[in-house]
C-alpha cells in the first residue's frame, strides 16, 4: 500500500508515492478509492479505461483523481487496482481494475472534490510523493 | 500576523499586511473565537481572497470561519460585476447547500412520548448518508425542469404544496441558470441523487423551540415554545461537485488567457463578463436549483412521514430557506457608492434587513429568517437580518458553529454507543447508517454556537429570534 490518509480540520487527505510518476498516480488513485469506498472484497474483475491530461504535473494529478473520483460516484464504480502510463506531455491513460460497486463494498464517505488546497508534488530519492486534500 | 482590534466584536488585517491585497480583511471575533480562528489558515485565506481582482469593499470573515480550500469556509467577498472576477471556490463544491426551517401543527408534547418511532419513519423514509439514491425517479427531461426552474418546478410536479416556495431565497429559484452549461457527467451524478440529504455534516433535525427573543418575529414565524420544527441542512450534492470540478479544470487555462494570477490554485477565479465567467454562472444557478429541488423532494418525504404517524391534519410548512454555498449579484453600497456586485458567500448566509424588496411580504417587517444550526445534539438559532448586515457585509452573516476538530481527532478514543445514550440521556435520540457519523459530528468538534451568535448580534449584523433545542437527530 503506497499511501496514508492524512488528516485536516475539515477535510482528509492523502499522500501517496511511488518509484516513477505513473506508479504514484495510481497510488493516489488508490488512495481516493479506500477512502471513498470499503474496498475489502472488490475483485479487479473489469478493466475500466480512465485517460486524464493536465497542463503541468499538479493539474495532471488532480484532473486524473477527478476522472477517478466520476467512475467511482458517478458511475457507481469501486477498483481494486490501477495501471497508469504516460502518453504525450502532461498526459496519461490508465486501467483501473475493478467492479460495479454493490451493497457489498460500501461507500464510506461521499467525496465532493479533489481539491489544490496544500496540493503537493515532489521528486525524491525513492521516486515521486504527492499530498492531496479532498473536500467532503 | 498583525491584527488590530476594533472593538469587542471586529478585528481587521490592514491591506499592506501583505503583497497583493487589493482590500483589507474584517473578521467579526470575539477574544475567545479568534483565539480559536488562529489555529488554522483561515485568516490566511481570507488575505489570499483580498488579493481577488476588482474586489469590492474588505474581504470577510465571519465568526464561525474555518479553513477551507482557496477561500475559507465562513467568508463573504464582494467583485465588482462588471470589472471583477467571479471564483468557483468562493461557492465551493456543494453550491447551494444550505438550510430549509419547516414549521408544524405539532408540539413538544405530541412528539415526546414518540420520538424513537418519529425519529424511525423519518431515518426509513428518507435517505441519508453515503447511499447515492433517493425515491424520485426523474427523466432526463425533468432534469431539464429541475436546473431551469429548481424547486417550483418539483412543486408543478406534485412533490409539495403552492406556498412552499414563497417563502425561500428567490423563490427556491435562481434565474438564467442554463442546463445546457451543465456537463452530462454533472447531470449523471446528480439526477439519481435527487431527494437524499447525503453525508458529512448534513442531516435533518427534529428540534423545538426552547425560547423566543423576538416576539414579533416569532409571531411573523408562527413560532412559540415548545412548537416542533424540523431543520433539512443539504445542498446540490453530486450534480454541484461535478459542476464546480468541470468549471475549475477550465479555469486554469482561462486564467492563463486572462492574465490572472492567484496566490491560491484553488482560488481559480476568471472576470464575471468572460464566456468562462458567464457559463460558470449559468451552470452554478442550475446546480443551485438543483439543490432547492431537493430540498423540496425532502419536505415532501418529510410530510409523508409525519402524516403517517400523526394523521392527515398534520401540516409542514416552510418557515424559509438559505443558502450559504452561493454567488448572487446584488447592489449594495460600497464607499458611499452603490454598485453592482457579485457576492460570493462560502459557508454564509445571506441575511437582508426590514423592508428590503427581497423578502417576502409576511416577513417584510422583520427582516430576512436565517437559520444558524449548531452541533449535533445542540442549540440552533433563527436570527433575523439587521441594517449593520447591511452596511458592513453585503448583507450577510455565519452559516453554523464552525468545525474546530478534525473528523480524525473527534473520533480518536471515542465510541458511538457512549456518544448515542450520553444524547439520549438528554432526551436527544441519534440515528446515522455508520458510527463514523455521529463520532465525526460530536458536539466538542464544533466551536460553541452561543458564541458566535453573541458576536453576529453583538456587531448587529442579525437579531435573534429563537434558540431551537434538538430532540431527534437523522445523521447523513
Amino acid at each position: 500500500m503506497n499511501f496514508e490518509v492524512l488528516e485536516h480540520t475539515a477535510d482528509i487527505g492523502f499522500r501517496a508515492w511511488g518509484p516513477a510518476f505513473e506508479n504514484m498516480l495510481a497510488a493516489a488513485a488508490q488512495a481516493l478509492v479506500s477512502i471513498a469506498v470499503e474496498i475489502g472484497t472488490v475483485r479487479d474483475a473489469e478493466p475500466y479505461p480512465i485517460a486524464a491530461k493536465g497542463e503541468d504535473r499538479e493539474s495532471l494529478l488532480v484532473n486524473w483523481l477527478n476522472e477517478v473520483l466520476y467512475y467511482v460516484d458517478g458511475r457507481q464504480v469501486a477498483f481494486r487496482r490501477f495501471d497508469v502510463k504516460s502518453c504525450g506531455e502532461w498526459q496519461v491513460s490508465g486501467i483501473g481494475w475493478g467492479e460495479p460497486r454493490s451493497e457489498a463494498h460500501p461507500a464510506k464517505l461521499i467525496v465532493k472534490g479533489v481539491t489544490y488546497h496544500q496540493l503537493s508534488v515532489t521528486n525524491c530519492a525513492e521516486g515521486w510523493q504527492c499530498t492531496v486534500f479532498l473536500d467532503i | 500576523m498583525q491584527l488590530h482590534r476594533l472593538d469587542e466584536w471586529r478585528v481587521r488585517i490592514d491591506r499592506d499586511e501583505r503583497r497583493g491585497m487589493k482590500t483589507h480583511v474584517i473578521a467579526f471575533a470575539s477574544e475567545p473565537i479568534l483565539s480559536q480562528i488562529r489555529k488554522d489558515l483561515s485568516l490566511e485565506q481570507a488575505m489570499n481572497v483580498a488579493t481577488l481582482p476588482g474586489i469590492a469593499g474588505p474581504s470577510l470573515a465571519m465568526p464561525d470561519i474555518h479553513q477551507g480550500y482557496g477561500f475559507p469556509i465562513g467568508g463573504v467577498a464582494a467583485t465588482d460585476y462588471r470589472h471583477g472576477v467571479v471564483s468557483p471556490g468562493g461557492v465551493g463544491f456543494d453550491i447551494n447547500c444550505g438550510v430549509r426551517l419547516m414549521g408544524t401543527t405539532l408540539t413538544e408534547a405530541d412528539v415526546r412520548p414518540r420520538l424513537k418511532e418519529t425519529v424511525d419513519q423519518i431515518f426509513r423514509d428518507i435517505p441519508c448518508g453515503t447511499g447515492g439514491k433517493g425515491p424520485f425517479d426523474i427523466s432526463p427531461r425533468q432534469l431539464e425542469g429541475v436546473l431551469s426552474r429548481g424547486a417550483p418546478y418539483m412543486v408543478e410536479q406534485g412533490f409539495g404544496e403552492t406556498r412552499d416556495n414563497e417563502f425561500s431565497e428567490a423563490g427556491g429559484c435562481l434565474q438564467e441558470a442554463d442546463p445546457d452549461a451543465v456537463s452530462s457527467r454533472a447531470k449523471e451524478r446528480g439526477r439519481p441523487q435527487l431527494g437524499t440529504v447525503g453525508s458529512g455534516n448534513h442531516f435533518l433535525e427534529i428540534q423545538t423551540v426552547e425560547s423566543i427573543h423576538d416576539e414579533a418575529a416569532a409571531s411573523a414565524m408562527h413560532l412559540e415554545p415548545g412548537r416542533i420544527v424540523v431543520l433539512l441542512h443539504c445542498g446540490s450534492r453530486g450534480l454541484g461537485h461535478q459542476v464546480c470540478t468541470d468549471y475549475l479544470a477550465e479555469m486554469g487555462a482561462a486564467m492563463k488567457r486572462h492574465d490572472i494570477a492567484v496566490p491560491d490554485r484553488q482560488l481559480a477565479c476568471v472576470p464575471v463578463q468572460s464566456p468562462e465567467g458567464q457559463s460558470y454562472l449559468a451552470a452554478m444557478r442550475a446546480a443551485a436549483n438543483f439543490a432547492w429541488a431537493n430540498r423540496q423532494c425532502i419536505l415532501h418525504l418529510l410530510r409523508g412521514s409525519l402524516r403517517k404517524l400523526y394523521g392527515a391534519g398534520t401540516h409542514v410548512r416552510v418557515l424559509y430557506d438559505v443558502c450559504h454555498n452561493i454567488a448572487k449579484r446584488e447592489k449594495h453600497v460600497v464607499d458611499g457608492v452603490k454598485r453592482d456586485v457579485l457576492v460570493h458567500r462560502k459557508g454564509a448566509t445571506r441575511a437582508f434587513p426590514p423592508n428590503h424588496h427581497e423578502i417576502p411580504q409576511d416577513y417584510k417587517h422583520i427582516g430576512q429568517p436565517v437559520f444558524v444550526p449548531g452541533s449535533m445534539g445542540t442549540a440552533s438559532w433563527i436570527l433575523t437580518g439587521a441594517d449593520g448586515a447591511m452596511r458592513e457585509t453585503f448583507g450577510s452573516v455565519c452559516h453554523g458553529a464552525g468545525r474546530l476538530l478534525s473528523r480524525t481527532a473527534a473520533r480518536k478514543g471515542r465510541n458511538a454507543r457512549e456518544v448515542q445514550d450520553a444524547l439520549a440521556a438528554r432526551g436527544i435520540i441519534v440515528r446515522s447508517e455508520t458510527r463514523d457519523g455521529i463520532l465525526e459530528e460530536i458536539p466538542e468538534a464544533y466551536k460553541d454556537v452561543d458564541e458566535v451568535i453573541a458576536v453576529v448580534t453583538g456587531a448587529g449584523l442579525a437579531k435573534p429570534v429563537a434558540r431551537l433545542r434538538p430532540m431527534g437527530v437523522i445523521k447523513g
